[in-house]
């Protein structure tokens, strides 16, 4: 025994340095391949980006040589094919079907639309019309809980490029953002030759179908959406015969929609002071206008800046311009409005308002279509029958020696389509988007849910479309509401958009929390958003605002010119 | 008796997990360290490793950022006044559970409550206690000072909107330390404290004098520990305040989600990150100094 155990000892001494070499070499071996795996996944995304814009241009070339489809002159032909379908949805079906049968996508390929829980609804019914037609391409929803969600979530895609998204539905706000980072696709290509509609009596609003979707002249978004502020008020306490006769024994003018926000101040304080109760036991309000924290604050004091006269940037530096006058009036306004709004409007979240409002207890405010949505279909609310919509508030001017009233609707958030630059299937990406936005099948999903609105002219001039869209939102504001999107105006859609307007709706929320005063607040600002400007390059966020500003509503570019900001 | 394996063999044995860990851990800092020296954005419409160098310029931008040295102060602020509250009161909750009581458990099972559920939870209902027509107002203050109470506006004052987020704090985390002091104080040997009431010491003198040293290792550790993660508060302030009115109850980690997040400014970002840390490591090595370095 015992000399067996010395063999065997032996016998492992005498191999162990051979073992160990081997156990060594294995394990450099692996060292290797663990550090030449690290080095080649760390190049891997280079390789992979060249990969991607090789075989877009590949393709590119050979679809514009072999289909030949430059311009409306390539545009599918109507044919007898799905003749109960619109002209915009037809050319995108056809369009999938063509990319199938030449091979481009193959059947059962599925998109990834990531977007905002909201909306759900409102894709569910795009997805369940475009599988009656397109059954062979399937359409996943990647869904968000809230809107920043989704923005985060995009951020992450344009750095780290996998393909998880085919089509992402985001703030038009951020739409500079997502161009920059390298995440939007351009879309021109996609518009000239399958023609989603935006010319025609079926287009959508201008300026509004051009400022959603544009960035530096280029398209890159489809418009699903439209999200044009409108005053909302109580026509019943408006039209009141007593109320009306006590007014203008107080303030000398008739009691009506306000035409300005001085009259919105005069018609807010003479509510508050009545110290009304709605039907749930809370205060009844004159005003409500958004001056939160989170993101919204900003809205109401860029209405009342623009509509001054006001111009956010300099059209030849790109210097800030809001420690202006014009500035100064805004937060004057708000501050003069502030003892006649409830004061959750400075800390609550957006949505307050809705509550307040439909329980009766705010009689002039302004908000995105959804509130007019409520309003008249929420089974909790009180002001079904007596909800009224105008054009928002403006602000009198002398423009060519008259005095005018300037008015201007914020259109914020404005949900868009974009495609991912990173996706395998772009273009059926982008089919999607337009057949989801077509004049029917888009009046449909609008119509299936809250969050995406009206957008196309024919949804409020056609007959046999109003019919539809009246019965969603009602007949009063069908009628203001194309009058408001025509005098809309986009977001800050230039690169750094959102927090642009976020530094804004931090000091406006301050300014009338009162923990802040005007002076230091757009001085503050001006600093802020010039340090952004500097940060992205002062020339390329000139371009980008340039092209912005040319999409701007009249009104405004004749304010802008009386103030002499435009030549 | 087995052989001890050859060194290499526990190397490459654990070889993958140091790879793993590392890669996880560390190769995201050098690279947060790396982007800190950087002007990158990713809305630049370059790569991270394209991005130009700036040397300190981030740490300089922060160091003359107001917005940044107001929410780092008003966090410490936060951090000085809970973690002391939480300490107290645990440490009162545990000194009374000490003692034998019909429902003790039952009692003790409820105080740990708190520590279950999640503090964005815990933000959401504190958000709406405190409401105008809340039952903060509505039902406690009006009982006190009547139907004013109607009138106060927690988060519009901020002074009242920092003072919601230490309550709802103070009401999470205590139970924390209550459970940490429960079992330093039930581990304190009886012999000891009956030989003090045998030689007459007040029940005062015995907790300051005998229990309190005694569990003193474990409370610097609370303390230290709770003061880390008071320093990262994030969820309170983002749910019921926002960091309003303006930015007058922001925390740092709120202004470093919302540099990196909402603003993209990632190199910034990386940087006001950096200097957190820098203070967090210098206060915490101070701190381990004082509290458990007298032992």
């Amino acid at each position: 025994m015992l000399s067996e155990e010395k063999v065997s000892s032996e016998k492992s001494k005498k191999f162990d340095p051979a073992r160990r070499q081997v156990i060594i070499a294995l394990g450099s071996a692996i060292v290797a391949l663990g550090v030449g795996y690290a080095i080649g996944y760390l190049t891997k995304p280079v390789e992979k980006v060249t990969t991607t814009i090789t075989k877009t241009i590949t393709q590119t070339v050979t679809q514009t040589v072999t289909a030949a489809p430059p311009s409306l002159t390539t545009t599918p032909a109507p044919t007898l094919e799905y003749p109960e379908l619109s002209d915009v949805a037809r050319r995108a079906v056809l369009g999938v079907k063509k990319l199938i049968a030449s091979g481009v996508v193959p059947k059962g390929a599925t998109l990834r639309i990531l977007h905002v829980a909201g909306s759900k609804d409102q894709l569910e019914k795009a997805i369940e019309l475009w599988s009656k037609y397109v059954p062979e391409i399937n359409v996943e929803l990647v869904t968000m809980g809230t809107e920043p969600d989704v923005y985060t979530k995009a951020m992450s895609e344009a750095v780290t490029k996998t393909g998880a998204y085919d089509i992402i539905t985001i703030f038009s706000t951020w739409l500079g953002d997502m161009v920059e980072a390298g995440l939007a696709k351009d879309l021109t290509e996609y518009f000239n030759k399958y023609d989603p509609g935006y010319t025609g009596p079926c287009a959508p609003i201008e300026p509004l179908g051009s400022y959603v979707t544009l960035y530096k002249g280029r398209r890159y978004a489809l418009d699903i959406d439209s999200d044009v502020f409108t005053l909302t008020y109580r026509k019943d306490l408006l039209n009141d015969p007593k109320y009306k006769e006590e007014f203008k024994a107080m303030y000398g003018y008739d009691l009506k929609v306000p035409d300005t926000w001085e009259e919105v101040i005069n018609i807010a304080e003479f509510f508050t002071n009545l110290k009304l109760t709605s039907p749930r036991g809370g205060k009844v309000w004159g005003a409500y206008f958004y001056v939160e924290p989170a993101f919204a604050a900003y809205i109401t004091w860029t209405n009342i800046f623009l509509e001054a006269g006001g111009i956010p940037f300099d059209l030849e530096t790109m210097d800030p311009k809001i420690d202006s006058p014009e500035g100064r009036y805004a937060f004057n306004i708000l501050l003069k409005l502030k003892p006649y709004m409830p004061p959750e409007a400075i800390s609550a979240a957006w949505a307050d308002l809705y509550d307040k409002y439909i329980h009766g207890e705010s009689v002039l405010t302004a908000a995105w279509p959804s509130l007019t949505k409520m309003a008249i279909s929420s089974p909790d609310s009180v002001v079904k029958e007596v909800t009224g919509t105008a054009l928002m508030p403006g602000v009198k001017l002398e423009i060519g020696g008259n005095p005018t009233i300037i008015r201007a609707s914020p259109n914020p958030v404005n949900w868009v389509g974009i495609v991912s630059n990173y996706s395998k299937y772009p273009e059926v990406g982008y089919l999607f988007l337009q057949f989801m936005s077509a004049p029917d099948i888009g009046l449909e999903v609008v119509l299936s849910g809250v969050i995406l609105d009206l957008f196309r002219m024919c949804w409020f001039t056609d007959p046999k479309y109003k019919a539809k869209a009246v019965t969603g939102y009602g007949e009063d504001f069908v009628d203001h509401y194309l009058d408001a999107i025509k005098i809309s105006y986009p977001d800050f859609i230039i690169r750094g958009g959102p927090e642009y307007a976020s530094k804004l709706t931090t000091a406006v929320n301050a300014v009338v929390a009162g923990t802040m005063d005007p002076e230091t607040a757009l001085s503050t600002v001006a600093a802020d958003w010039d340090s952004i400007t500097k940060r992205y390059g002062r020339d390329s966020q000139l371009e980008a605002w340039k092209a912005l500003a040319q999409l701007f509503p009249e009104p405004i570019k004749s304010a802008w010119k009386a103030k002499g900001y435009v030549k | 008796m087995p052989e001890k394996p050859p060194r290499s063999i526990k190397i490459l044995s654990s070889l993958p997990l140091n790879l793993l860990l590392n890669g996880i851990l560390i190769v995201p800092f050098i690279i947060m360290i790396y982007l800190a020296f950087l002007k990158w954005s990713p809305l630049m419409s370059i790569n991270w490793w394209e991005a130009p160098f700036i040397g300190v310029a981030n740490f300089q931008r922060a160091l003359s950022d107001s917005r940044f040295i107001e929410a780092l102060e008003r966090t410490a602020l936060f951090v000085v006044i809970v973690v002391p509250l939480e300490l107290f009161l645990g440490l009162l909750l545990a000194y009374i559970m000490q003692n034998p009581f019909r429902g003790k458990r039952f009692i003790i099972s409820l105080l740990i409550y708190p520590l279950m559920l999640p503090p964005v939870v815990v933000a959401t209902v504190f958000y709406l206690f405190f409401q105008p027509y809340g039952p903060v107002n509505n039902i406690f203050l009006q009982y006190i000072i009547g139907p004013r109470a109607l009138d106060i506006h927690w988060f519009l004052n901020p002074n009242l909107a920092f003072t919601t987020i230490v309550i709802a704090d103070v009401w999470q985390w205590t139970p924390f330390m209550f459970l940490i002091m429960y079992s330093g104080l039930s581990a304190v040997p009886k012999r000891l404290v009956e030989a003090a009431e045998v030689l007459g010491a007040s029940e005062w003198t015995i907790f300051w004098r005998i229990r309190l040293p005694l569990i003193r290792p474990l409370i610097s550790i609370a303390v230290i520990l709770r003061s880390l993660e008071a320093f990262k508060v994030f969820d309170y302030v983002y749910v019921m305040t926002g960091g309003g009115p303006g930015t007058s109850t922001e925390s740092i980690s709120l202004y470093i989600y919302r540099l990196a997040i909402l603003y993209s400014d990632i190199s910034y970002a990386a940087a006001v990150s950096l200097i957190v840390l820098a203070i967090i490591i210098v206060a915490s090595y101070f701190a381990i100094k004082i509290l458990v370095g007298r032992r």
